[in-house]
Order: C-alpha cells, then sequence, then structure tokens
C-alpha cells in the first residue's frame, strides 16, 4: 500500500472542488487503479455528486454518495452523512474525498475515521482567482490559513465558458505565489481539456497541469 | 464607505454570492435575515464581507422579525435589505403589507422554491403571486424577474434605488437554481459606471428636538375611516400607475414577424432564449417576450405583442403563476394561448422547441 | 376652544407629551395614561426627548400613536419589538421604546420577546398587563387570572384547559444574562413605576442590554369595573400572581434605586 493515494479537496464555496476530486478519481481510475470518491459536502449540497454517480460508477469508480431520491427533506433537514463515508478510509485502494466549503474548512475530515491519522493523506485546498475572495495574494493565505490543515494547493482558476489561457496563467502566477508564502506546494493548475492542451505539460510557474473534463454542470442537486 | 469594487472585473460566483456584492456597492448598510434554503448564500457570504466593510448584519429569530427589523432600518434611514424564500417568503408577506403601506422602501430578495407549503428547495417559479401581490393588500410593489447573473447584479443594485426613488417595497426574484449555479459576470462599482446611488433619509430619529424644533414624525398604519383608508390608496395606487411605465422592463425579439410568440420570465427565459435562437435558425417564425418587471408588468408592449401574435405559448415552472398576470396585461387580444406549465420543475430549450414545433405544425 | 384652553392654567403634563393631542384617546380611568405619563417623566427627567424613538403594537396600545412629541412608529400586532430591534441596530445612537400590551409582547410577539431579550438586544419594552385583549373587546390573554370572566372565558378561565397566567417579567429574568433590567411596576405606584421605567432607560443608554417593565395597568372598561373595584382589582387581585418589584437589575441600576 506504499502508493496507496488518499486526498481531499477542500476550499471556498464553488472554487471546483467536486470538479477536482472526480476528475482525480477518474484519472487514477483510468491508470486501473482501484478508487473510492466520497461526498462529504454537508453545508449547502447544490452541485454534487450525487446526480452523476452511476455515470461515475461506469468509469470504474465506487462513489460513496446518497442518491437524491434515497434522502428527504434536502435542504430543510441537515445533510445526513452517508455511514458508509465516515468509514471510507478503511476500503483498499485510492481514496478521494470531496469535503464542501464551509467556516470549518478541512475540520470536516474530523467526520471521517482515521483521518486524523491516515499516513498518506494530503489535504489540498482548490483555489479560483476569479473568485473575489480568493483573488489576491493576501486573500488566498488567509483563506488557506483559515482552513486549517492543508498540504498543497491547486490553481482552478477559470471564468466558466469564458476561461482563456491568459486566465488560467494568472492564476497560475498569483497561487503560486500564495503557496511561496504559505511554504506548500501547487500541486497543480487544473484546467478545461481544451485549454491545457493550449497551456501544455506546465503552466507558466512550471506546475503541471491537469486537464479537466467539465461534468458538474450538469449534477446539480 | 470603502468601495468594495474599486475596478471593474470578471468573477466567476454563485447568484447569491452576486446577491452579496451587488448589495455590498449598492451601499447596502444593513441585512437583516433568517437562513431559508436556498438563499442562505446570500447571508454566508454577507456575513463574510459586511465587517470588512462597517456594514451590519442581524440573524433574526424568523422571517417576520427578518421583515419588521429590515423595515426598523429602513425607516432609520438606512439602506437595508432581505432575502427569504418559500415559506419564509410566506411570513414575509405580513411585514411587507406594513411596509407597502407605509411606502417603506424595504428590498427583499426572493429566491424561489418549489411550493405549496415546504415542498422542494431548489427549483420553481411558483411564488410569482405570493411576491407580486402578495399581503393584504393591492400589491403595490416593484418586482424585477432575473435570469443571468450579470441581472441579478444589475438588478439588485437598481431595486435599492427603485425603492428609495418610489418608496415601494422592491423585490429581486431569482430561484433556486439562479442561487445556486455558477457563471461569470462582470463586478463593478455603480457610481464608476454612472448609475447614481439615490440617497436615504430617515424616517424616525430626525435631526432635532421635536416638538420644539420640529414636528413629530408619527408613522402609522391604522386607520378608523373607510374614507381615509380609500384616499389612502387611491393615492398610493396613484402614485403607483404614474411610475408604472418607466418601471416597467421586458425584453422582446422576432416579434414583429412571429406566427409564435413565446412569453417566459427569470431562469426559464434563458431556454426560451435559446429555443427561440434555435427555431429561427431552421427557419421558423418564432419570437419571444419577457417581462423583466412582474409587477408592474410592461402593459402597453405585451398588449401590443398580443394583438399581433398568432399564437402565444407562455412557459414557466408554475401553474399558470405568469399566464395569469399576462393575461390581465393582454385583456381583449386575440392571439391563441397555448401553455408549457411544469410547477416545480425546470423547462429545458429541446422541450420548448419540442412543443413550438408542434404548436406551428 | 384654543383660546380657552391657553387660558387655563398649563396642566401637569410631561414636556414631552404632544398637547395639541390632549385629551388623549384612551377611555377614562385606563391605565395606559397612566404608565405613558410615568414613560413621559422618566423622558423628560433623563432629557432625551430629541433621540427617543418610541413604537407602539396593534391593541389599545396604538392609541398611542400621536401622545408625545416625539418620533413614532405604530407597527403590527406582536411587531414592535423587532421594528425597534431594527432600528436600534442601524442607528444605536437613538433612544428605542417598544410599547405593547400582554397581548403582542406574551401571546402574538412572545417569539420577538424571547429572542430580543436572549440576544440582549439593547432596547426597552415597556409592556402594559391589563389580563385581557381591550381592543378586541376583552378576550382571555396569555395573563387573564384564573376565574376571571372574558369574552372566551364568558364561565372563567380554567387552568386546567387554559393554564396559568403569564409570567412575563420572571420569564424575561430568566432568559437574559447580567446587565439586563427587569421588573414589575403598576399603575398602584406611579412613583415607583417611573422609577422603573427610567431605569430601563439608562439601562439602555448606557448600553448594558434588554430592559424591561411590565405595569400593571387597569381595563374598567372591559372589567366592568367602576372606580373603587379597579383600583381592588389592580392592587389586590393582580399581585396574588404578579409580584410587583425588580427582578432583575445590574448593581449599577440599583444604587439608582438608593440614592434615588
Amino acid at each position: 500500500m506504499a502508493d496507496r493515494i488518499v486526498e481531499a479537496y477542500t476550499g471556498e464555496y464553488a472554487a471546483g472542488k467536486s470538479e477536482n476530486a472526480l476528475n482525480r478519481a477518474l484519472e487514477l481510475a483510468r491508470r486501473g487503479r482501484l478508487v473510492t470518491l466520497v461526498d462529504l459536502d454537508i453545508v449547502e449540497p447544490f452541485y454534487t455528486l450525487r446526480p452523476i454517480q452511476d455515470e461515475l460508477a461506469a468509469h470504474g469508480l465506487t462513489v460513496l454518495a446518497w442518491k437524491t431520491g434515497e434522502t428527504m427533506g434536502l435542504g430543510e433537514a441537515g445533510t445526513v452523512i452517508k455511514p458508509a463515508a465516515r468509514w471510507a478510509l478503511r476500503r483498499d485502494g485510492d481514496v478521494i474525498l470531496d469535503i464542501g466549503y464551509g467556516v470549518g474548512g478541512s475540520r470536516t475530515l474530523n467526520l471521517v475515521e482515521g483521518a486524523g491519522s491516515d499516513p498518506d493523506l494530503k489535504v489540498l485546498a482548490v483555489i479560483n482567482i476569479s473568485r473575489p475572495m480568493t483573488a489576491s495574494v493576501a486573500d488566498i493565505v488567509q483563506h488557506v490559513r483559515d482552513l486549517g490543515r492543508v498540504d498543497g494547493l491547486i490553481n482552478n482558476t477559470h471564468l466558466g465558458d469564458e476561461t482563456t489561457g491568459e486566465v488560467v496563467q494568472e492564476g497560475a502566477r498569483v497561487v503560486t505565489e500564495a503557496a511561496r508564502i504559505l511554504g506548500l506546494p501547487v500541486v497543480a493548475t487544473a484546467a478545461a481539456a481544451e485549454i491545457a492542451e493550449k497551456i501544455g505539460q506546465a503552466d507558466c510557474m512550471d506546475n503541471p497541469v491537469r486537464p479537466l473534463t467539465r461534468f458538474m454542470q450538469k449534477a446539480m442537486w | 464607505m470603502e468601495k468594495p469594487i474599486q475596478e471593474e472585473r470578471k468573477a466567476f460566483l454563485t447568484g447569491n454570492e452576486v446577491v452579496a456584492w451587488a448589495a455590498l456597492v449598492a451601499g447596502a448598510e444593513f441585512m437583516y435575515g433568517y437562513p431559508i434554503t436556498p438563499q442562505n448564500e446570500i447571508m454566508h457570504y454577507w456575513t463574510r464581507l459586511a465587517p470588512r466593510y462597517k456594514r451590519g448584519f442581524l440573524q433574526t429569530e424568523d422571517e417576520l422579525s427578518a421583515g419588521f427589523t429590515t423595515i426598523g432600518g429602513v425607516m432609520g434611514g438606512k439602506k437595508a435589505f432581505t432575502a427569504t424564500a418559500g415559506p419564509g417568503n410566506t411570513l414575509m408577506q405580513e411585514p411587507l403589507s406594513m411596509a407597502e403601506m407605509m411606502r417603506l422602501p424595504v428590498v427583499v430578495v426572493v429566491q424561489q422554491r418549489g411550493g405549496p407549503s415546504t415542498a422542494t428547495v431548489i427549483y420553481s417559479q411558483q411564488e410569482v403571486t405570493l411576491t407580486t401581490m402578495g399581503g393584504n393588500g393591492e400589491g403595490l410593489r416593484i418586482v424585477y424577474s432575473t435570469s443571468s447573473h450579470q441581472e441579478l447584479f444589475d438588478y439588485t443594485i437598481k431595486a435599492f434605488n427603485t425603492a428609495w426613488r418610489y418608496r415601494f417595497p422592491t423585490f429581486v426574484l431569482g430561484d433556486g437554481y439562479q442561487a445556486k449555479m455558477r457563471e461569470p459576470l462582470t463586478l463593478y462599482d455603480p457610481e464608476a459606471r454612472g448609475v447614481a446611488m439615490v440617497g436615504t433619509e430617515p424616517f424616525v430619529g430626525k435631526e432635532g428636538v421635536p416638538g420644539i424644533e420640529r414636528p413629530p414624525a408619527q408613522h402609522r398604519n391604522t386607520f378608523s375611516l373607510e374614507e381615509e383608508l380609500y384616499e389612502k390608496v387611491k393615492t398610493d395606487a396613484g402614485d403607483y400607475e404614474k411610475i408604472a411605465p418607466s418601471v416597467a422592463e421586458y425584453s422582446s425579439k422576432y416579434t414583429e414577424d412571429a406566427d409564435l410568440v413565446i412569453l417566459s420570465h427569470g431562469v426559464v427565459f434563458r431556454a426560451v432564449a435559446e429555443a427561440v435562437g434555435s427555431l429561427r435558425e431552421h427557419g421558423f417564425k418564432v419570437g419571444f417576450f419577457r417581462p423583466v418587471t412582474l409587477r408592474p408588468m410592461p402593459v402597453g408592449p405585451a398588449r401590443e405583442m398580443a394583438q399581433k401574435a398568432k399564437k402565444i405559448l407562455i412557459a414557466e415552472s408554475a401553474l399558470g403563476q405568469l399566464a395569469r398576470l399576462f393575461k390581465e396585461a393582454a385583456f381583449g387580444a386575440q392571439a391563441e394561448i397555448h401553455t408549457l406549465f411544469k410547477p416545480g420543475m425546470g423547462i429545458t430549450a429541446e422541450e420548448v422547441e419540442e412543443k413550438a414545433r408542434e404548436l406551428l405544425q | 376652544m384654543e383660546a380657552v384652553r391657553t387660558e387655563m392654567p398649563a396642566p401637569a403634563m410631561p414636556r414631552s407629551w404632544r398637547v395639541d393631542t390632549k385629551p388623549h384617546k384612551f377611555c377614562p380611568g385606563c391605565g395606559h395614561g397612566l404608565v405613558l405619563k410615568c414613560l413621559g417623566q422618566a423622558i423628560d427627567e433623563l432629557n432625551i426627548q430629541g433621540r427617543v424613538v418610541f413604537g407602539c403594537d396593534i391593541g389599545c396600545s396604538l392609541l398611542s400613536w400621536d401622545f408625545f412629541n416625539i418620533d413614532t412608529i405604530q407597527t403590527h400586532h406582536g411587531r414592535t419589538t423587532p421594528v425597534m430591534v431594527g432600528l436600534k441596530r442601524a442607528r444605536p445612537e437613538l433612544v428605542t421604546i417598544a410599547y405593547m400590551g400582554d397581548g403582542g409582547g406574551y401571546a402574538i410577539g412572545a417569539q420577538h420577546l424571547v429572542n430580543a431579550a436572549s440576544r440582549g438586544e439593547n432596547i426597552t419594552v415597556v409592556l402594559a398587563n391589563n389580563t385581557q385583549y381591550a381592543m378586541t373587546g376583552g378576550q382571555m390573554a396569555p395573563t387573564t387570572l384564573p376565574g376571571q370572566k372574558t369574552e372566551t372565558t364568558p364561565y372563567g378561565r380554567e387552568p386546567e384547559t387554559t393554564g396559568y397566567p403569564f409570567m412575563g417579567p420572571e420569564m424575561v429574568a430568566a432568559i437574559t444574562r447580567e446587565g439586563a433590567y427587569v421588573a414589575r411596576g403598576s399603575v398602584a405606584n406611579l412613583r415607583q413605576l417611573k422609577s422603573y421605567i427610567k431605569k430601563a432607560l439608562e439601562n439602555q443608554i448606557a448600553g448594558r442590554g434588554f430592559s424591561f417593565v411590565e405595569a400593571l395597568s387597569g381595563c374598567p372598561t372591559n372589567w366592568r369595573t367602576n372606580a373603587a373595584e379597579t383600583w381592588d382589582f389592580i392592587e389586590e387581585e393582580m399581585p396574588n400572581y404578579f409580584k410587583v418589584g425588580e427582578i432583575k437589575a445590574s448593581a449599577a441600576a440599583k444604587k439608582g434605586e438608593e440614592d434615588g
């Protein structure tokens, strides 16, 4: 299990946590690895893995998420954690955790058994500098500090359909500078596949580029 | 007051965040609110931003209190607002009827959810009747129905100006889908774009000692004589009628030669615009008409359209709440009216297109 | 008429009263006039007429909407508390007074009273307790005494089915923290009632938190009592359930009492 990959995706609301988590899980699955993807979004889940879990499962992932039809009173009752999610780290293979936003930051991991002592766990903060509250180096540094445990950053800067290569590259510059101040690595720059292709293997700051396939736009509720 | 947006810039936001930013740049000084899905992130982001720009927030015990505390803030001369949805909007109608009676510039953002009762929390256009005509009164309020994040930003800013200029309660009517969806928009400071923000003034707590330096400012909503109330309502209704033509907004396209005009508002308009574009490409004579203000309705243009069109298709995520407003506006017009009503359900461009093709055969 | 009035000796009214709306709109013998006299005197003594905003409820309290030479908002039933809370939050320099009856405070607006008190909102609530809904013609209120006949308890209030009188100040005292001021006065002792109201306002001015004064008040019209019976009910019957006195006062407020 030396190469077991365990990653938790955290960050600001609408920063792209789920998109990055599921793309990472799919990438690992494509390499023939055993992967479990876990939905831990509890503050106000809207774009969640729930509606697309069958599609993801068809790609060979194990997805631990409720199906909307299995739930009752979404948005009215609290978001009930699926019991299997609590024990996700006891599973064989790689585990990718999609932890939602909220003032709790990465403390959401306290809800997962063994997260505190898992030797392989990496907590990755997803940053989009087109979001005004994480637009500047200073704001990102403060934001990441507020999240609690974070082991690396992902530059996920984009403007939806209006994204350009330069938008992503500007994100790379700002996020990399914030990471330097925080003493954290930039694990990757993520970009929609067609833009990632234009940028190449590495961004202008020499961070590796991860191409994303956008699933989440159709993953409502 | 420090300007939250110094330079115009593109941003990628959810609808609820857009509302918080818009209220901030519009100079809103206080938000009063009570949690209800799907508007929670308006409060989440307001509470994250407000301390940075010295704005206030109070989480109240319910929506009655949220509405009445907003009234307190407004009467103190502060730009104040609240946000709600569904059952909260139902409770909010009590304070809003007081605001209507007392001509208070209260701004309310409503992110519609399914109904009746608790129902569902994301998608619906079933709060049109409640928002336009709620309360025990005559619906003397202004309601903007938005369909994109840019509009949510623009019209939330505008709502403060409309409310303080005309002194009618003003609503921005979104829905859970707009609240949660993400898309880019341009954030700007209204004054940098030449949009002057209308000033405020206190209704109570004015300068000077009342009874000595000035008469006391005393406001009531209770009347004894029918004649007195009649005069009051007639005066307010007259004021409303007078401003209605300049407040009413709509957009329309391809209606001149259209065999079929599709009517919609809010988020459903996105699907309709897409469907109409596609149908036109395929040579169908189809147009759209979309009221931006649901109250007041753009009565003149709506009637004119209805007199020219052969057929009208009304598409909404409700069982005819927009249709009722439209039929009243277009009363007497000869167009055949068809409907695509899906209460509490989303409507896609494909569905609209299919229904339109059916009607054009 | 005006000419006649100006020739008469100046009536003994607080300065903050609005003379041109007097005589007031309440019934002869109503307790509201007495409570508002105490309030007016307290406002005069504190010299805050220029920064007080007065809010009145639905119920007979609304008849005070033009009672003072003070900026005033007449609100909805039970909603005076949140209007004053919203105003005070937006304009902390003002002194805000929410005036209501027992129905407004303890029934339809109870959630507002509870939460404003519990949050320590820096406002003053003055509540007139006359043991029934007077404005709507004398129905049972939360404060109606056991056995008391009202239009909705025609055989007398039965505690087994309708509960016991609502202990407002005791409840408010229980849910507020140190710094709150809570008292129950009576129109039978105006000097004391005025001192309670004044201390409540001082509490707000000092920014110490929520202040609440319930005033035992009379409603001869709905009680159908003559003067002697009215005073007997206020002084003998009501105190069987409602104990007059300060229920919660900070050390500072208590000192004021001794000095006063």
